[in-house]
């Protein structure tokens, strides 16, 4: 078992329910989200970010608007839709019924590692 | 000293070194090949380009007069490379269909959706390979044990020797996982807008094939060449004029399709998959040389680390059930039964799944193919049209049937087939209703056709006997033949019963009975009874009184007409001569063999003194 392997298969799971929250707080912009998420020590690259969001768009969860910048190209700013805000408490409610039963299983133990990782068949 | 060169990148001027330059070039094309099958990805790329030009901005700004080697780097590593986003982009994106379709239990078979990122596709397993990956990337597809799969392959190689063909096939036609790493894009087959003549089929082909585009041209235009160079000498049931008239629609046929179904490569990222990496012989022999270069490491430590412990551990429970049998029976059964029953259970929705493919790949074959023929033949057939229907709605009745009841499929299944093996999205619903529609159309005409010939042939006509005098009925022996080298004798590959030949005008329909019965009297008689159909009974007997039918005599040979003569005005009613041959007691008949027993003469009654 590759442990790099299940640290990250364990962060993707939650990259995009954590994008998605911060989006809803307000309009942003990418870099933005990749400042944010690495303050929360949550890397990402933006290169995996841009197809995410576009995906997310095209999903009609999010969507977005022009904003002149200074002496460099427009920027794209995303903002959620009403779509978007139902499918974001979705998955909160899913996270947290995840997060509840994660802990609850693994305080006994006091051990958060691997167990949590869902994948085992 | 480094050469520097202006750039125009997402609509600033940028001032950045060549070799720079190239990198991010790479880099942008990279990011074009791995997103190339997103929706979405010119928007995709877009974004990190503007992304990248603002960076661009922001070092510029900082008083440097270029964008170096390092500046691209730098940029190029906190945006990612393909290879970094690789599986992370698979697993984001099935997890992102995965919780679109419902609020999941979220601890629920996240392997499977790993597993089954991406419309599934059938790819040869790079990592669990033993000799090309066919049996691996088998097992992954349809969701069982590779071990299963393996082990049909080998009954299949070593039991029957088939096996490997199949093997051999998948292994060349299979992609395998690798190729979806970046740089080895695979090809795809374009319509190419630069270079084209009608709709650029042609010099798509040529690129997928890497031809030269005059090749796929003249395969093209071949069957028109031989049509026109035939014209004018062309004989109706000529084998080669066959060819040409069903080959020449052929073509247009095969060429509408593909355009169609496949996509005009507009956008650069379609055409560098369209000129994408070269599919010849040399790189499947490259390929399968590295496989198999690794073929024997891999597979003895696959039957190290699988098969031998697997075989130990088998002796050693084997033994110990063996053993303690007598305990343990129980227990030990349920278990073992249990894991048989799931390999078995594997093994048979695996077969399931198989014939059932199988099945319906054989009933779409075998649908095209007929209705192939069908229109084929009926194409063929066209000119026999004028000898049967009546003109107005009869004839727009027959081409809606042969064009859209019989044609359309074809065009519509096919195109279905070609769509799903390029898979190709959008405006199916559209096309497929179109199809139906022109269908139903084709069905409405069929129907109207069959009752519109249903009616022509209604009624039938008052039979009346005439008496045909014979010079010397009372002969012993009579013969009766056809005419050896009669006008409408030939004999053709392709023959349609009943018409035998053509005319402009007229066609000859073979179309006549003899009937031997014992006669009264010690004479021949010979009458005959001519039949025909029509919408009335009139209409009947008057295509029946227009029969001319001869019957000649020489001493006592009696010549019949080969057959019946038809004009395109009185149309073809099934129109039928019964001949009946009265044999007096103790008198012989001969029947010549070109009259055929087959299927033209049907015998009534025959006296036993007859001989032949």
């Amino acid at each position: 078992m590759d442990i790099q392997n299940t640290q990250s298969q364990m962060r993707k799971g939650v990259l995009e329910f954590c994008i998605l929250s911060i989006i809803r707080q307000g309009e942003v912009y990418p870099s933005d989200i990749v400042e944010k998420m690495k303050q929360a020590n949550l890397y990402i690259l933006e290169g995996t970010l841009y197809p995410l969001l576009t995906r997310l768009k095209n999903a009609e969860l999010l969507t977005y608007r022009w904003v002149e910048s200074s002496g460099g190209p427009p920027r794209k700013y995303f903002v959620m839709t009403e779509k978007g805000l139902a499918f974001y408490s979705e998955l909160e409610h899913t996270w947290k019924e995840l997060a509840d039963a994660v802990h609850a299983l693994t305080q006994p133990a006091d051990q958060a590692q691997q167990d949590t990782n869902p994948n085992q068949l | 000293m480094k050469k520097v060169i202006n750039i125009n990148f997402q609509g600033r001027i940028i001032p950045i070194e060549e070799s720079a330059y190239d990198i991010l070039r790479q880099y942008v094309d990279s990011l074009r090949k791995f997103f190339a099958n997103e929706e979405g990805s010119d928007e995709i790329i877009n974004d990190i380009e503007g992304r990248i030009a603002e960076l661009f901005g922001e070092t510029l700004k900082k008083g440097v007069t270029c964008i170096t080697d390092d500046d691209v780097t730098r940029i190029i590593d906190s945006m990612g490379r393909p290879e970094d986003f690789d599986d992370d982009e698979a697993r984001l994106k099935s997890q992102l269909g995965n919780e679109q379709k419902g609020p999941e239990p979220a601890t629920a078979d996240t392997s499977a959706a790993y597993a089954s990122a991406e419309p599934r596709r059938l790819y040869r397993d790079e990592n669990h390979k033993v000799l090309g990956g066919v049996c691996s990337g088998l097992a992954n597809y349809f969701g069982i044990d590779p071990v299963i799969v393996r082990v049909l392959f080998l009954v299949g190689f070593f039991g029957f020797g088939i096996a490997f063909i199949p093997y051999i096939i998948l292994w060349i036609a299979v992609p395998s996982t690798a190729s979806t790493a970046i740089g080895s894009q695979r090809k795809r087959l374009f319509r190419d807008p630069d270079d084209k003549i009608i709709a650029g089929v042609c010099s798509g082909l040529a690129q997928y094939f890497g031809l030269n585009v005059w090749i796929p041209r003249l395969f093209f235009l071949i069957p028109f060449f031989t049509f026109i160079f035939r014209i004018g000498r062309w004989n109706i049931w000529d084998f080669n004029h066959f060819l040409s008239v069903s080959f020449s629609p052929g073509a247009i046929f095969v060429y509408t399709i593909m355009w169609m179904v496949l996509p005009e490569a507009r956008s650069t990222a379609d055409k560098l998959q369209m000129k994408g990496e070269k599919v010849d012989l040399n790189n499947i022999k490259n390929t399968i040389q590295g496989d198999m270069e690794g073929f024997k490491e891999r597979a003895q430590q696959y039957f190290e680390t699988e098969v031998k412990p697997k075989a130990e551990q088998f002796g050693q429970e084997f033994s110990s059930t063996v053993r303690q049998r007598g305990r343990q029976f129980s227990t030990e059964a349920t278990s073992v039964a249990r894991r048989g029953g799931r390999g078995l259970g594997d093994i048979i929705a695996l077969f399931a799944r198989i014939f059932a493919y199988f099945i319906l790949g054989c009933v779409l074959f075998g649908l095209v193919a007929g209705l192939f023929a069908l229109g084929v033949l009926f194409t063929g057939l066209l000119p026999a049209k004028e000898f049967i229907l009546n003109n107005g709605w009869e004839n727009i009745f027959a081409w809606g049937t042969l064009l859209l009841f019989i044609w359309v499929p074809v065009v519509g299944i096919v195109t279905l087939v070609i769509r799903r093996i390029a898979r190709m999205r959008g405006n199916s619903r559209l096309i497929r209703s179109t199809f139906l529609a022109l269908w139903l159309l084709g069905l409405l005409s069929f129907i109207g056709l069959l009752a519109s010939l249903r009616n022509d042939f209604r009624y039938v006509n008052h039979h009346d006997e005439q008496n045909i005098t014979l010079a010397n009925p009372k002969v012993n022996k009579l013969e009766l033949r056809l005419p050896s080298d009669g006008r409408y004798y030939g004999s053709h590959w392709f023959k349609i019963e009943p018409f035998t030949s053509f005319d402009d005008d007229t066609v000859f329909v073979q179309n006549m009975s003899v009937r031997v019965v014992k006669a009264i009297g010690d004479s021949f008689v010979l009458t005959v009874v001519k039949t025909a159909y029509g919408r009335t009974r009139k209409e009947a007997d008057d295509q029946a009184s227009r029969i001319s039918y001869n019957v000649s005599q020489q001493d006592s040979v009696l010549l019949l007409d080969k057959g019946i003569a038809i004009t395109a005005n009185e149309k073809f009613r099934n129109q039928h001569i019964l001949l009946t041959i009265a044999v007096p007691v103790g008198k012989h008949i001969k029947i010549h063999e070109n009259i055929g027993w087959d299927h033209d003469i049907h015998v009534g009654f025959f006296d036993g003194d007859a001989d032949w």
